[in-house]
């Protein structure tokens, strides 16, 4: 009996003591990851990356970690090479991770978007089938084959792929949107007319749909309906749900990409999602001048004065002689009203440049409001302009 | 071991054979450094991502001399930073002189059908030292020579060829500078008043001070997009026919419109018998200026649908070029974009009605992998069919050649797609002279060698020029028309109508605008495929006056003179 115990004693100390090794097969089938030139990047961004590359070298060394978890490992690895755009090492490592855990969904269907943004199609088409097979209830799956099938032209399928799209979300917008470009490509216009107004009631800010529908409605000959939606059309277009697309979002560091996006957002009047990405971009780099800049800016364009106020503030902290900091304070100081602070702000801006005619000109209608009539007429000189004022009794 | 041996000499004899069993054609033999067309572009990088170093430079195929054979003019680059030698810069410059446009005069006639150039710059009378973008051909004073206007990062220059090889710089006393970033211009008689009038496209109010740092997705820098700079406007000049041309940008209505432009053509769209112009932004609404025949013009492309792709997005307009691909007998666009997006094909279905059909066309996958510049509708293989040309270079580092530690990695190889002529076209693979991985820019097209085939100059930022002689075209029958006017000057604008049989008729136009910052042929070169005569050809004059030739002979190039 106490033999028999030792024994087990024995046997459970093996288990716990020795380490486990996994098979080596489904590693013989990995390939090897073409590792990026990372030296030209962001140095936050270039140790993200570089922290990352060195623990999958090492896990993809050490027998003792089970396939699934360094599949997860370089499938994170993915992640954040996809998130930087680095394609091919990402393609690599989901590539790798898919062999390794082969019925994780996450890996092969961002590989397959991969080959969607490379234009590789037939393997992107392969590799969705494959992601549908896992996650049936994944709605972009559907939605990004039809988007490949359109691109190739192949109307059919592409029809049936955003069919089943509706199939599981019958309101999807993305799915009534591609329906609508099937249609228009097959000059069947009625039907692009009735599903691009049903993309437009699920998703109203969707203002670019309003340049296929008048394309559809000149197809039927409407011209009233044709001019009443060019009118509408912007630049804001219709998104698939994508979380693991969109998360991707979540992994970048630094301040260069927010920065990059905030833009682009603030250009399509996204204000709120602008605002966001630069306040990330802060959150990365404090000292960014450009970023509370900007901040500042869309703060101003979504009616928080003060906010913006502070951002331009703290950038002329930091800079004191950055002439957008000081003009910008000055616009938001002359609306409030504070004609005395924003005359200060732009003789400041304007003595680091003073071919500044942007700052030139409102200083000088600054001046007019206070009756400063002898600077302004001093600086009107300087600018070859006009400033008519009548000073202050 | 006899039937192996009798495979073998099929096979010799058919030429080469690819895996799908269709036998491949080698279209194009590069021949530049051949023939003495010795030019190596030169874009005075210093790796601070200057975004003028990357736009440039184009070409142009003209008969400066008037001898019956295509000359060249190449455009060049130059330092971007003050107080920068050329010699200094990241890819130095080793000419013996300062970098400069060059004037290339073909010797073929005078070599008796040898093709040779020979280097006439320094007698030339062109100083082109500015920093170079393009060049456009057109003979402003109605003497039968063709001039030259050259855009630049900075003032163009207007020279006017003045016989005997010899230009002079009348930029000043035409009133033609445009001291902002030119890029692309036409030469073109809006007004139809029998002088040609030039409009200029500019790009972007770029200078080194104000260029900010930009940066690629993956945090890397990177060349700036143009939006990051305001787009300056472009400007028409009016040729009033004494020498001097009149600004008329504002009462014409073409400054009530901005973009980022980079090329423009003009065409008849729809066929009112009065010239339109079609301009290709890059990142906003491509222009449609429809000619309003009372000296002003109204943009309408977003109506006539050429301003966006089919999902309502701006792209990335590049190069353009018009031709009536489909046969139907009005005039499409094709738009060269960014990679990752797709080219755009514009369908017009008649009355300069649009529909943008690439993928329909076949031409949207293709288009997908690079950058497109330069782009020709031409007939390279004389079937009657417009097939397309695209020059390739991206714009943003590409990251494998980055990995590669390839010390300019923008370069992809050029494209060439056959017209199926069933409104579609397939991509011409593995054709050697293609692939190289350039960073193309100008594509120019016409018949360098005189023989009745499209040869095509391609023109490489931080490269050489390439030209790529048909070996295939002239195995099909052709006609080769040059359409002048009374005065004997190319009629830019004049519309060719080839009637091969009454149900078969090819319609052309003469130009020399269109692709990317370069100046085509002026001479029409149809494709007859097996057509040993044609009925009839038809010009309408720019004028709007119709005249029509009879027996115009096929295999060889006729002068067709307005008025007779």
């Amino acid at each position: 009996m106490r033999n028999r115990t030792v024994k087990n004693f024995l046997a459970i100390v093996f288990l716990v003591i020795t380490p486990v090794v996994y098979s080596q097969s489904s590693r013989k089938d990995l390939v090897p990851v073409r590792w990026p030139d990372l030296t030209n990047l962001e140095p936050t961004v270039r140790e993200q990356v570089k922290a990352l590359e060195n623990w999958v070298v090492i896990a993809a060394r050490n027998p003792v970690i089970p396939p699934t978890g360094l599949g997860e490992d370089y499938g994170k690895l993915g992640q954040i090479y996809h998130a930087y755009s680095l394609i091919s090492p990402a393609h690599d490592c989901y590539l790798n991770a898919s062999v390794l855990a082969p019925k994780d969904f996450r890996w092969i269907y961002l590989l397959a978007k991969l080959d969607q943004q490379e234009g590789r199609f037939e393997d992107a088409i392969r590799r969705y089938r494959s992601a549908r097979s896992l996650r049936p209830d994944y709605v972009a799956v559907p939605i990004n084959l039809g988007n490949i099938y359109l691109e190739l032209n192949r109307l059919d399928e592409a029809k049936t792929s955003f069919s089943a799209a509706l199939e599981l979300d019958k309101n999807n917008a993305a799915a009534h949107y591609g329906l609508g470009q099937v249609a228009l490509s097959s000059r069947s216009y009625a039907e692009a007319i009735r599903q691009f107004e049903a993309t437009l009631a699920q998703v109203p800010s969707a203002n670019r749909v309003h340049y296929s529908l008048a394309m559809a409605y000149r197809g039927v000959g409407d011209l009233e309906k044709v001019k009443a939606h060019l009118a509408q059309q912007g630049s804001v277009g219709v998104r698939v749900a994508d979380p693991l697309v969109d998360g991707l979002q979540n992994l970048i560091e630094g301040e260069r990409l927010p920065l990059a996006r905030g833009k682009l957002a603030f250009e399509a009047k996204r204000y709120a999602e602008a605002a966001e990405e630069f306040r990330k971009a802060v959150a990365a780099k404090p000292d960014s001048v450009i970023a509370r800049i900007n901040l500042g800016v869309t703060l101003s364009q979504l009616g928080d004065v003060q906010g913006a106020a502070e951002q331009f503030e703290e950038a002329i902290r930091i800079d004191p002689g950055r002439v957008n900091a000081h003009y910008n304070l000055a616009i938001l100081l002359a609306g409030q009203g504070k004609h005395e602070q924003a005359i200060a702000h732009l003789q400041s801006a304007l003595a680091v440049d003073p071919n500044d005619s942007s700052v030139g000109l409102l200083l000088g209608s600054e001046l007019v409001k206070l009756g400063r009539c002898s600077e302004a007429s001093e600086l009107a000189a300087k600018l070859r302009t006009n400033f008519p004022c009548r000073p202050k009794e | 071991m006899r039937i192996i041996a009798t495979v073998l000499v099929l096979l010799f004899l058919l030429g080469p054979v690819s895996v799908t069993g269709q036998r491949r054609q080698v279209v194009f033999k590069e021949v530049a450094e051949q023939v003495g067309l010795r030019f190596q572009h030169y874009n005075g990088m210093t790796g601070k991502f200057y975004l003028p170093e990357i736009t440039g430079s184009g070409g142009a195929l003209f008969d400066f001399d008037n001898d019956g054979d295509l000359d060249v003019f190449l455009v060049q680059g130059n330092t971007l930073e003050p107080n920068t030698q050329p010699s200094t810069t990241l890819f130095p410059w080793r000419g013996p002189e300062t970098p400069r446009g060059r004037l290339f005069r073909n010797d073929l006639n005078a070599k008796g059908a040898q093709l040779l150039f020979t280097d006439v710059t320094s007698q030339s009378g062109i100083v082109a030292t500015g920093y170079g973008m393009g060049v456009a051909v057109g003979d402003i004073n109605n003497d039968g020579l063709p001039d030259l206007y050259l855009t630049n990062l900075g003032s163009n220059q207007m020279y006017l060829n003045k016989g005997g090889g010899k230009f002079t710089d009348v930029t000043k006393e035409s009133g033609t500078d445009d001291p902002r970033w030119s890029t692309s211009a036409s030469f073109f008689d809006y007004d139809r008043d029998g002088w040609l009038d030039l409009m200029v496209v500019n790009y972007a109010d770029f200078t080194v001070a104000n260029s900010p740092n930009c940066f690629a997705s993956n945090t890397a820098r990177d060349y700036c997009t143009p939006r990051v700079f305001r787009s300056p406007g472009n400007r028409l000049f009016h040729n009033k026919g004494n020498g001097v041309f009149e600004d008329v940008t504002v009462s014409a209505g073409v400054s009530k419109e901005f973009g980022h432009g980079l090329g423009i053509v003009t065409a008849d769209f729809n066929n009112d018998g009065w010239i339109d112009v079609y301009v290709a932004n890059d990142g906003d609404q491509n222009q449609l200026w429809t000619n309003q025949k009372n000296g002003t013009f109204v943009n309408e492309a977003l109506l006539a649908g050429a301003a966006v792709n089919r999902n309502g997005q701006t792209e990335a307009g590049m190069g353009v070029d018009v031709g009536d691909f489909d046969g139907n007998g009005t005039d499409d666009i094709f738009v060269t974009h960014l990679m990752d997006e797709i080219n755009a094909l514009f369908v017009n279905l008649g009355q300069a009605v649009f529909e943008e059909r690439t993928r329909e066309a076949g031409l949207g996958m293709p288009g997908r992998r690079f950058t497109g510049f330069g782009t020709l509708f031409f007939d390279y293989d004389n079937d009657g069919w417009l097939d397309l040309f695209v020059a390739n270079g991206a714009v943003q580092l590409i990251q494998k050649l980055v990995r590669q530690k390839n010390p300019f990695p923008l370069g992809q190889p050029n494209q060439l797609f056959r017209n199926t002529g069933k409104g579609g076209f397939v991509e011409i693979m593995d054709q050697a002279e293609l692939q190289p991985l350039e960073v193309s820019r100008g594509a120019v097209v016409g018949d360098v060698d005189n023989d009745g085939d499209a040869d095509v100059l391609v023109t490489n930022n931080n490269g050489p020029a390439r030209l790529l002689l048909n070996q295939v075209g002239n195995q099909n029958h052709w006609l080769g028309l040059r359409v002048i006017g009374k005065s004997g000057r190319d009629m830019l604008g004049a519309l060719v109508e080839i009637v091969v049989t009454e149900n078969n008729v090819l319609r052309r136009r003469v130009r020399t605008d269109g692709s990317y910052l370069s100046g085509n042929d002026p001479r029409v070169l149809v494709g007859l495929g097996q057509s040993l005569k044609v009925k009839a050809v038809r010009v309408r004059w720019p004028g709007g006056i119709t005249e029509e030739w009879k027996d115009v002979r096929v295999d060889q190039y006729t002068t067709l003179k307005e008025g007779r």
